[in-house]
């Protein structure tokens, strides 16, 4: 059995006079120890899928479908399974590092207060020793216990932010964004010590981010999003490769390759449709270069390519469209 | 933080010093001559005014006036009234008590109030109750204090013959020891209800906002996502970081609490400052005025202080500023 299965989720956000359909349909599966990355551009509903998975949503984002942890529906857990599930299984690093715990309080402190959210008889002295093992792991010197959040910088915040999601040694750690306002050398280093905690610590790891080269060097398989819609899926190595829908390849020619020869940095031209309204065809057919008369009218079904490889496009790029 | 605390209370000294100084000049600036009018109306003689000039120190150079002035006040004498002729501290002191006393029991009840209204209708948001209240406080908030004091003793005192229209006490009776207590607080209802309801929906709202914004902090939801119950981040972290503009706001109100609750003694006739002041204004009683504002500023000094180092304490992120 896999450790989460996302099946046929969609997420629509009630408004007073309309319906924002944010995620709409979407499959995804994640096995112990492995690494998925949602990539799209903002607004493209993977944040919101995955703080529907966390049941994190407001009360007027609508769910339905299945979110499968072990086979245990999420979305049907009553409120004392969800907050005995959460952190214990599934923990999450935000984007907004700086934000992420409360200014007034040490950070040792908030980092104790919910270690006994779940365990509230462990000696203090014993969860203290073992957060300050944790700064270890995650590179930070154990006066960080004793800080304020305002004392510390950007990286070493969002350092914290991770030894705080691995408290419990979680099987899944969603990040959003997790590293995205962090300078380059920062990322890199605080990416490569994740990969190194995931194997120590074998955690399965959804990586969510409008970085396709964070994707492409820290994960195995990769779901791209556009308008709330899963528009390919697949193994890394295989759809940031050689895509098979023009909207995958539109967002990497979006960024600069740094090996290989220089090539025209192309954006993709126009807006993100509008959310409220449901697409008769493809969401993607207005910016499309390839689109063809069947896109407007049709919508395209997930396809399988090969293996576990999938592409929701009628018109399948071919080798030629890549070369 | 010692350094932080030197540092306010340096500053809260500099602005006691500014309105020594701009009370002095004011003074100087009024128009007319304070010994003619002692030395009499008709043909004064000069000598009377040379020594009277001498006895005030008022033939000496501007620079040492300020000077006397100072030695003076730090000797307590703050002058007399014209009217009355009284020592200016003594008139003052007369009347210190009863404005703090309504503003004090005042400020605890709306302070109170106002948060645990506020609390409420920021966990229970859009709901009737909090609709509801939302309604009235920018109702109150919008109401001038003379005019419900008067719709409240319309109602309370006129019509309904249920309290004292005006006073602190019973003056025909002058009850004594325990019943005295009874009788001010019988006396203190209506105006502290009017400046309670007239208060109240600042608080309210702050709160209401404060403890809103802070529950969509990225921080609380970092904490929701832990699985810690609801309650205990609302009790611990929520609360805790609502509190810092609650007690900015707070603060201020405290500061200006003596002419705060100046329009209600005017309207109740309550024997405070703030009728003093109005009387004063209207007899022309500079030194009575003056002394009032020297208090006055001395007091805002003093609370604002008093308020920097709280925040401080509550707020880490300020202690190291500086």
């Amino acid at each position: 059995m896999s450790l989460l299965e996302v099946k046929d989720v969609s997420i629509t956000y009630q408004m007073p006079n309309k319906s924002v359909y944010a995620v709409q349909n979407v499959n995804l599966t994640l096995n112990e120890q492995e690494s998925v990355g949602i990539v799209g551009e903002s607004g493209s509903g993977k944040s919101t899928l995955a703080m529907g998975i966390l049941r994190l949503l407001p009360s007027n984002a609508k769910i339905t479908g299945e979110a499968l942890l072990h086979g245990e529906d999420i979305f049907k857990m009553s409120d004392k399974r969800l907050r005995e599930v959460r952190w214990v299984n599934m923990s999450v690093v935000f984007q907004k590092a700086m934000n992420a715990m409360s200014p007034v309080h040490k950070i040792g402190l908030q980092m104790l207060d919910i270690y006994k959210v779940h365990y509230p008889d462990t000696p203090d002295a014993e969860i203290k020793t073992k957060i300050i093992e944790l700064f270890k792991i995650v590179n930070l010197p154990p006066r960080v216990y004793d800080s304020y959040p305002h004392e510390l910088s950007g990286g070493m915040m969002q350092r914290v932010a991770i030894a705080l999601s691995l408290i419990f040694q979680p099987e899944m750690l969603i990040m959003d964004e997790a590293t995205t306002a962090l300078d380059v050398v920062t990322q890199s280093q605080i990416l490569d010590e994740i990969m190194d905690l995931e194997k120590n610590m074998n955690i399965a790891r959804i990586m969510i981010t409008h970085d396709v080269s964070v994707v492409a060097s820290t994960c195995k398989r990769v779901v791209v999003m556009y308008a709330g819609q899963m528009m390919e899926d697949g193994d890394v190595t295989d759809v940031l490769v050689k895509p098979k829908h023009p909207y995958t390849k539109g967002l990497l020619n979006s960024f600069p390759s740094f090996s290989g020869e220089k090539t025209e940095l192309r954006g993709i031209p126009g807006n993100l449709p509008d959310l409220s309204i449901l697409a008769k065809g493809c969401v993607f057919a207005d910016r499309c270069p390839y689109a063809k008369e069947k896109c407007f009218n049709e919508k395209p079904e997930l396809k399988t390519i090969a293996g576990n490889w999938h592409t929701a496009c009628h018109y399948p790029l071919g080798e030629e469209d890549n070369a | 933080m010692k350094q932080y605390i030197w540092k306010r209370v340096l500053t809260g000294a500099l602005v006691v010093l500014f309105s020594v100084l701009f009370n002095f000049v004011l003074m100087r600036l009024a128009p007319g001559d304070p010994t003619r009018l002692l030395a009499g109306k008709e043909n004064p003689n000069p000598a009377t005014i040379l020594a009277l000039q001498e006895r005030y120190g008022l033939n000496k150079p501007i620079m040492v006036q300020f000077v006397l002035y100072i030695k003076q006040l730090l000797h307590g004498d703050f002058g007399f009234s014209y009217v009355s002729n009284r020592p200016v501290l003594t008139i003052i002191g007369e009347r210190f008590g009863a404005t703090i006393l309504l503003a004090v029991v005042g400020l605890i009840i709306e302070i109170t109030v106002g948060i645990l209204l506020g609390v409420h209708a920021a966990q229970h948001q859009g709901s009737k109750f909090d609709t509801i209240l939302n309604g009235i406080s920018y109702f109150f908030d919008s109401t001038p204090a003379f005019w419900l004091g008067l719709m409240i003793i319309l109602l309370f005192s006129s019509t309904l013959h249920l309290l004292p229209t005006s006073g602190m006490y019973n003056v025909r009776e002058n009850y004594q020891g325990f019943r005295r207590v009874l009788d001010v607080g019988y006396h203190m209802i209506l105006p502290t209800l009017t400046m309670v309801v007239l208060n109240i929906p600042y608080y309210f709202r702050i709160t209401r906002s404060s403890v809103m914004e802070t529950m969509n902090e990225d921080y609380i939801m970092t904490l929701r996502s832990t699985g810690m119950p609801e309650k205990q981040i609302f009790r611990k972290y929520v609360l805790r970081n609502a509190l810092l503009p609650i007690i900015t706001v707070v603060g201020i109100t405290m500061a200006y609490m003596i002419t705060g609750v100046a329009f209600i003694e005017i309207v109740f006739a309550w024997p405070g400052m703030g009728r003093l002041m109005l009387n004063s204004i209207t007899t022309r009683d500079y030194p009575v005025l003056s002394g009032i504002y020297l208090l006055l500023s001395i007091s805002v000094a003093v609370m604002m202080i008093v308020v920097d180092v709280v925040y401080a304490y509550a707020d880490p992120r300020i202690r190291y500023e500086d």
